[in-house]
């Protein structure tokens, strides 16, 4: 809102130059953000708080000003001139809907004569960014920018009966407003209607065929106090955003009505001549009453740490507007100004009393110590996979929540079996593609590759960790559970080498899961092979841990490659990092070094291969011989020299007794009945 | 064995050997001087300590004339033999001496050809996989909690998804106030608001613990704003809420103070100044003195010198009450700072949608 600095000067006799009045406003409160000279005046941008619609007027401000510099404000005394007759003559006004309208008042001038204003006032519009139109119109918004009450003049002559109705606008009228728009108005609108129809809409804007013209000889004023959450609504839903409609949803001083009033009716007649009525047509069916608070000083040390003697409390307050009601030791209770909506608890009093001393007057201090700090439950872990995840060289993404729908991906396994009814959606997206809440972080890692890809990076590792969410039982919040996702492409990259040595694989991926995993102190993962959805049949595999299914991993299918217009083989996992949370972490036990060494054999295997490795650890653990302590992977074979169908893999048996040195013979012994038993088993010819 | 000349003393005999050998030596040397030494080659410096060595074994060696005299010695007469053992020790020491000489410049020489051709670019790369980075916003979150975790405080979290009552009842924002129109906060279907503050998990936190309580709640936010250079509808924010007895806003003041301090440095300075919050009563606006200029007023600051932290305020008596929490015996503090802002601001980022495009390029400038 801007305020002029000369007329702050005519009411309050300021001392302070304009940077001063602007860093002082700030400080109470009333942030300045610029200070613009402009013919002669400076112009304070003062930020009002939506609470403190008091303020968005030159006297409201300079109230606050006053309290500063302890000086008063010097506001207007209007009084009419001369006036003559009986308005209850001339007009006739009728509240239908008191819930929105608690007040109104209207007044009649006649014999005015519409003409421009004189220079002064058009100076003072101009600087305060306002367009002059004539005399009438500019005295309203005069007195708007003086006390802050939004004021409307009607031509009388186009009121229809002379009446005045305000009510709840009836389903299809329709108004044309002063921008010249033809409005569709609703049943919860309040308009200002005549005997027939809308001629404003209430706390808005007026209607173009009662406005004010050049043959305008008798204009009404109305001066009104509406129902500020009726105003924002109604402007809200026209889109029509007005110096009045502002005001009036903040909620204007009910018992100002008629001073402002006097104010306007007062300069019309001054500067645009004509006689006004003597009385006023005021109805205000229920006077809104006057509140009071109670405010027990020590609280303002209490809340605030700030130590303010009792003199200046009550200065401040009392220069505020507030009454004091009743003065004892105890408690001071206090009447609250009309014009102050924003004032309802003691704590409010406090924060009077403390912008007003000095929000740089309170002292800074830690609280005293009293309880040991702690992270999050899961941030020891989710740094160690994050850690872990960045070693590999993958970077972290963050996308957004919500995504578009698509039924092209496996959920996680807590999530899954359910179907495009499952997503959680908005009422109201902001990105009319984006209207559910994301079930996967998958889409999302997709969409960042694809944009990496499009901007020539060819080599992306990216992975996330997020909430996904979907429906739960009707009327129950949905429910949330926290993912981790994986995305690879492109070369294995190493630091400040031009080209990667090789392409990605499935294994990069399942490496960096498993160090995820193993940097959380988890059990290791379990990986079957598994149709998936968003997965290539064949390199698609179900991530268990604990025997519980958790995620997947694989190579994206063709066709959702095709979708994303992917050109290069994509690598995606998902697991539900909720789950992996609530596993317990594997604890460190010491088990002795082993006293004798270790013979190995290797054998290598020519098997169909269909025959995986873990079905080849697996058995040679069941066979349970006593010395065989470990069989590990040491490779896979398959291409020149093998016959199709089947691959050669490569395991090395470890063996070791625990009281002496194995002999030679004897680890052949075992060796050959691991060998034969494998043979036998799988059809596995020695290579 | 040669023949010798029997008239010969065996000092004089030593005297012949010792000659012998030292011009045979000096021979050797004097030819790698006329040479120059720099041109003699490694392999040529094989060759030479193969000779010597030969030269050596037939000087010095078992069946030599200097180990038959050395033998000598015991037949020689009572008198006079020490001094003749010292004399011959002495003479096998200086020629030893001379060979051990010769070879060790040229194993030298032979060693640092070696080591020049077997030398390494020690300036070519490192072997090490590509670096990832984690995301800003994540970095910025870790140092927020860090400096709060060890000023006492429990790091907590809440759902993403709110009822009414934690998103806007409890946090006292009243039917009707603007912040709960659909053209702000986004609603589910089902009528359950994305939660548009972490403020919500305040009051989880005081359910869950009770007062005294102090905390912080990192996490997603999201409003209606539409995407633009300073907007997203997500973001991250942190929460921060402090209720025992006897807290003041001297104790809001001297903890963001600490804060800030800690996050950029100890010169930077605080302002409170009062502002309005439906939470919080009383309400203050906090800005830092800009990092960049240090208050002189820079691009970064848009001139003012200060630069806006968030919003915070003594916790609103209806929302301890909403929290079960009696305000007649705990007051307590809350803040709100944007996390993605204050990225926003310590990198210099001209539009904070980069934050969520996930651009490699972009990513890979953080740590």
């Amino acid at each position: 809102m801007l305020i002029s600095y000369n007329w702050q000067r005519e009411l309050t006799a300021t001392k302070l130059d304009p940077q001063e009045v602007r860093e002082r406003l700030t400080n109470v409160g009333l942030a300045v953000d610029a200070v613009e000279e402009r013919d002669g005046d400076h112009v304070l941008d003062v930020e009002v708080p939506s609470n403190r619609g008091d303020c968005l007027s030159h006297i409201g401000i300079a109230r606050e000003l006053a309290v500063i510099e302890k000086s008063t404000v010097h506001s207007p005394k209007p009084k009419v001139e001369n006036p003559e007759g009986k308005i209850s003559d001339l007009a006739r006004v009728e509240i239908r809907d008191p819930d929105l309208c608690p007040r109104y008042a209207a007044r009649v001038i006649r014999g005015v004569k519409i003409a421009p204003s004189p220079e002064w006032l058009v100076k003072l519009l101009e600087v305060l960014g306002q367009r002059p139109i004539n005399n009438v119109a500019d005295i309203t918004n005069y007195v708007l920018h003086e006390f802050g009450q939004p004021l409307h003049a009607f031509d009388l002559a186009k009121l229809g009966e002379s009446r005045i109705v305000i009510r709840r606008a009836a389903k299809g009228e329709t108004i044309k407003t002063l921008d010249g728009v033809e409005r569709k108005l609703e049943r919860e609108m309040l308009v200002i209607a005549d005997a027939t129809r809308p001629v404003a809409v209430a706390g808005v804007m007026g209607g173009e065929e009662s406005e004010i013209s050049s043959t305008t000889q008798d204009v009404l004023i109305e001066s009104a106090y509406f129902n500020p959450a009726s105003v924002r609504r109604t402007a809200k839903l026209l889109g029509l955003h007005t110096e009045a409609s502002h005001r009036f949803e903040r909620g204007v001083d009910p018992e100002g009505v008629l001073r402002a009033q006097e104010r306007c009716v007062a300069l019309i007649c001054e500067i645009a001549g004509g006689v006004a009525t003597a009385d006023v047509l005021d109805v205000y069916p229920a006077a809104l009453p006057a509140k009071s608070v109670e405010l027990r000083p020590e609280r303002v040390e209490a809340i605030t740490g700030l130590q303010v003697p009792r003199a200046e409390v009550l200065r401040i307050l009392t220069a505020l507007g507030f009454e004091v009601r009743e003065d004892n030791p105890a408690r001071l209770i206090f009447t609250i100004p009309s014009w102050r909506h924003d004032v309802a608890i003691e704590e409010d009093l406090v924060e009077e009393v403390a912008r007003h001393t000095g929000y740089d007057q309170i002292k800074t201090a830690l609280p005293p110590a009293s309880l040991a700090g702690e992270y999050h439950s899961s941030e020891r872990r989710k740094r160690a996979l994050r850690q872990a995840m960045s070693g590999r060289g993958f970077d972290e993404a963050i996308s957004l929540s919500f995504t578009e729908l698509t039924e092209d991906f496996d959920l996680i396994a807590e999530f899954a079996g359910r179907g495009r009814e499952s997503a959680v959606t908005l009422t109201n997206p902001i990105i009319e593609e984006s209207s559910r809440m994301r079930q996967t972080l998958l889409p999302g890692l997709l969409n960042s590759i694809r944009h990496n890809l499009n901007h020539g990076v060819r080599d992306v590792c990216l992975f996330e960790t997020g909430r996904v969410f979907v429906v739960s039982e009707p009327g129950q919040l949905p429910l949330e559970r926290e993912a981790f996702a994986l995305a690879a492409t492109g070369g294995a990259m190493a630091a400040d080498r031009a080209q990667a040595e090789r392409e990605l694989d499935f294994f990069d991926l399942k490496g960096a899961i498993e160090s995820a995993v193993a940097a959380m102190n988890l059990p290791p993962l379990d990986f079957k092979i598994a149709a998936v959805k968003h997965l290539r049949p064949g390199q698609s595999a179900a991530i268990s841990i604990e025997g519980a299914r958790v995620g997947s991993i694989g190579c994206l299918t063709e066709s959702l490659a095709g979708a994303y217009k992917f050109r290069q083989p994509i690598f995606v996992a998902e697991v539900d990092l909720t789950a992996l949370l609530e596993i317990k972490e594997l604890p460190a036990l010491y088990s002795p070094l082993p006293r004798f060494p270790a013979i190995v054999r290797d054998v290598s295997l020519l098997l169909d291969r269909k025959v995986t490795v873990a079905e080849l650890l697996a058995f040679t653990l069941n066979l349970k011989i006593e010395n065989l302590v470990a069989t590990r992977f040491v490779g896979s074979y398959e291409g020149e020299g093998i016959p199709e169908g089947k691959r050669s893999v490569t395991l090395r048996l470890e063996y070791r007794a625990s009281d002496r040195t194995l002999r030679d013979e004897e680890v052949d012994r075992m060796h050959i009945a691991v060998v034969s038993a494998l043979k036998i088993e799988f059809m596995a010819e020695i290579r | 064995m040669r023949d010798q000349q029997p008239q010969q003393t065996p000092d004089e005999q030593l005297d012949h050997i010792s000659q012998t050998v030292r011009a045979e030596l000096k021979a050797r040397f004097d030819n790698i001087e006329a040479q120059g030494r720099a041109t003699l080659s490694p392999s040529e410096a094989e060759k030479q300590l193969q000779d010597l060595k030969d030269l050596r074994t037939k000087s010095l060696g078992k069946k030599s004339e200097f180990a038959n005299l050395k033998k000598s010695i015991g037949r020689l007469p009572a008198e006079g033999r020490a001094d003749f053992g010292q004399r011959i020790q002495q003479t096998e020491g200086v020629l030893v001496q001379g060979f051990d000489d010769e070879e060790d410049y040229r194993k030298r020489l032979i060693e640092t050809s070696r080591s020049e051709r077997e030398s390494i670019d020690v300036t070519m790369p490192g072997r090490r996989p590509r670096p990832g980075h984690l995301h800003p916003v994540t970095l910025m979150r870790e140092r927020i909690e860090d400096i709060f975790v060890s000023l006492g405080y429990a790091v907590e979290d809440d759902r993403e998804i709110e009822t009414d009552f934690y998103n806007f009842d409890a946090l006292n924002i009243s039917e009707g106030h603007p912040a709960r129109d659909p053209q702000d906060t986004f609603y589910t279907t089902d009528g359950f608001a994305l939660r548009s503050q972490t403020s919500t998990v305040q009051i989880h936190a005081m359910q869950r613990r009770g007062a005294p309580v102090r905390m912080i709640a990192p996490g997603r936010v999201f409003r209606r704003d539409t995407p633009d250079p300073t907007h997203n509808p997500m973001f991250f924010q942190v929460e921060g809420l402090c209720v025992d007895r006897g807290i003041t806003m001297a104790h809001l003041k001297g903890t963001l103070a600490e804060f800030v301090h800690r996050l950029f440095g100890p010169e930077t300075r605080t302002r409170f100044r009062p502002s309005y919050f439906p939470f919080t009563e009383p309400s203050a606006e906090v800005d830092y003195s800009c990092f960049n200029c240090g208050g002189s007023g820079c691009r970064i600051c848009k001139g003012s010198g200060w630069i806006e932290l968030g919003g915070s305020g003594m916790v609103h008596p209806n929302v301890l009450r909403a929290a079960n929490v009696n305000p007649e015996e705990f007051t307590g503090f809350a803040f709100g700072l944007g996390i993605d802002r204050t990225c926003a601001r310590i990198y210099q980022l001209d539009d904070i949608r980069l934050l969520f495009e996930n651009d490699v390029r972009f990513l890979e400038q953080f740590r």
